[in-house]
């Protein structure tokens, strides 16, 4: 074999390693298509991710009414400070939310627990009960609205 | 109709970008989203995608289409994006994508690979086969016939964000079809592989997988038996 031949081998193995070092590097940064909003959620979806949120809003909202339930166990004075508090139409308007959330909480987990037993489990049904989750919330935050004002 | 495709090419994108090609579509009859597809590739060669047998049963052409996962061969322009709608097509959520609506399934399938998707029976092989009765043969209805093309897994949250612990609707499904197979004496064995808090339990019963499953299963409710069957076993 002659020098010029080894030259050429050689051209062609280091431009195959370099194509192959390039594939390598390519492959470890691969993007992943995940924008949650171009994804259409379905209705259970929506009211099981609004559970959740719920739920949140209510382990927040536990500091504040222990706060106040505090307050106004402390004295008289405590107590009128607290009722102050609750009667400017800001503070009516949290109250109601929290009362929405808990109204919303306790019937969206019924929905799960009643699917941990193996109700409402198929698509139409499941449909159903989210839809029905929602209709029955917004009736309680009416009536709560109508209670508080 | 104009069809705004997802491309990304490793050896030239830097990041993905969304491609909107205008494709003549006939205005009298209904064109499955692959077909329009074919119809952009047409005009665009270099559109990268996933298909085969053309008609659901291969489950290669898994996408989400105007934001739900589905096969592009049954699904109708006329379901998918409605009358003067933009169509628009991008690969199955939370894998990698390899090229443009290719997506690296390689983490799909270690899922499904790790519920032991085979019967698994210690009796010595009788001389015919082993039989069932029609009853308990029933019990598999809705649990054999998955195709694997990942539109369920790849539609659940859970799956995204726990892909290497949480087996996902697709694998559940498919270990719950050999828990409730007649034939099959590893029940115990396969529950106490399950019961950790990732493998099952993270699915939170949003139904994402039902709503989408282009052969109107319901992993959900597969799932609620082995949870119910881990119960009672109590492992």
């Amino acid at each position: 074999m002659n020098c010029d031949c080894h030259a050429r081998l050689l051209r062609i193995y280091s431009r195959r390693l370099r194509k192959q070092a390039s594939i390598g590097k390519v492959k470890t940064s691969r993007p992943i298509n995940l924008n949650l909003f171009s994804i259409k959620w379905p209705v259970t979806a929506l009211v099981s991710i609004a559970h959740r949120v719920s739920g949140i809003l209510l382990f927040l909202a536990t500091a504040l009414l222990l706060y106040l339930l505090d307050l106004s166990l402390q004295s008289e004075a405590g107590f009128r400070q607290a009722a102050d508090l609750l009667a400017s139409p800001a503070a009516s308007f949290l109250i109601w939310l929290v009362v929405v959330a808990l109204l919303y909480h306790l019937i969206a987990g019924s929905r799960h627990l009643l699917m941990d037993i193996g109700i409402g489990e198929s698509w139409r049904a499941g449909k159903f009960a989210a839809t029905a989750v929602i209709v029955f919330s917004l009736i309680g935050a009416i009536l709560a609205g109508f209670w508080l004002w | 109709m104009l069809v705004s495709i997802y491309r990304y090419n490793p050896e030239q994108d830097e990041k993905p970008v969304m491609q909107n090609i205008d494709v003549d579509v006939p205005a009298d009859r209904d064109l499955m989203v692959l077909d329009v597809l074919e119809l952009a590739k047409a005009r665009d060669p270099s559109i990268a995608y996933r298909r085969s047998c053309r008609e659901g049963v291969c489950g290669s052409d898994g996408m989400n289409i105007n934001g739900v996962n589905g096969l592009a061969c049954i699904t109708p322009i006329s379901k998918a994006a409605g009358p003067g709608r933009k169509l628009v097509l991008r690969p199955l959520p939370g894998l990698p994508v390899i090229r443009d609506l290719v997506v690296d399934l390689s983490g799909f399938y270690r899922q499904f690979e790790k519920v032991k998707p085979y019967l698994i029976n210690d009796a010595p092989p009788p001389a015919i086969e082993r039989l069932q009765s029609p009853e308990d043969r029933e019990k598999l209805d809705g649990l054999y016939e998955c195709i694997l093309c990942a539109c369920c897994s790849t539609a659940c949250p859970s799956f995204w964000w726990n892909p290497d612990k949480f087996i996902g609707p697709a694998g559940l499904l498919q270990a719950y079809r050999f828990l409730a197979d007649s034939r099959d004496t590893a029940s115990a064995a396969r529950l106490a592989a399950l019961d950790d808090p990732f493998s099952v339990f993270r699915c939170r019963g949003i139904m994402n997988c039902v709503a989408v499953c282009p052969k109107g299963l319901n992993p959900t409710r597969a799932i609620g038996h082995i949870r119910s069957m881990l119960l009672q076993q109590g492992t």
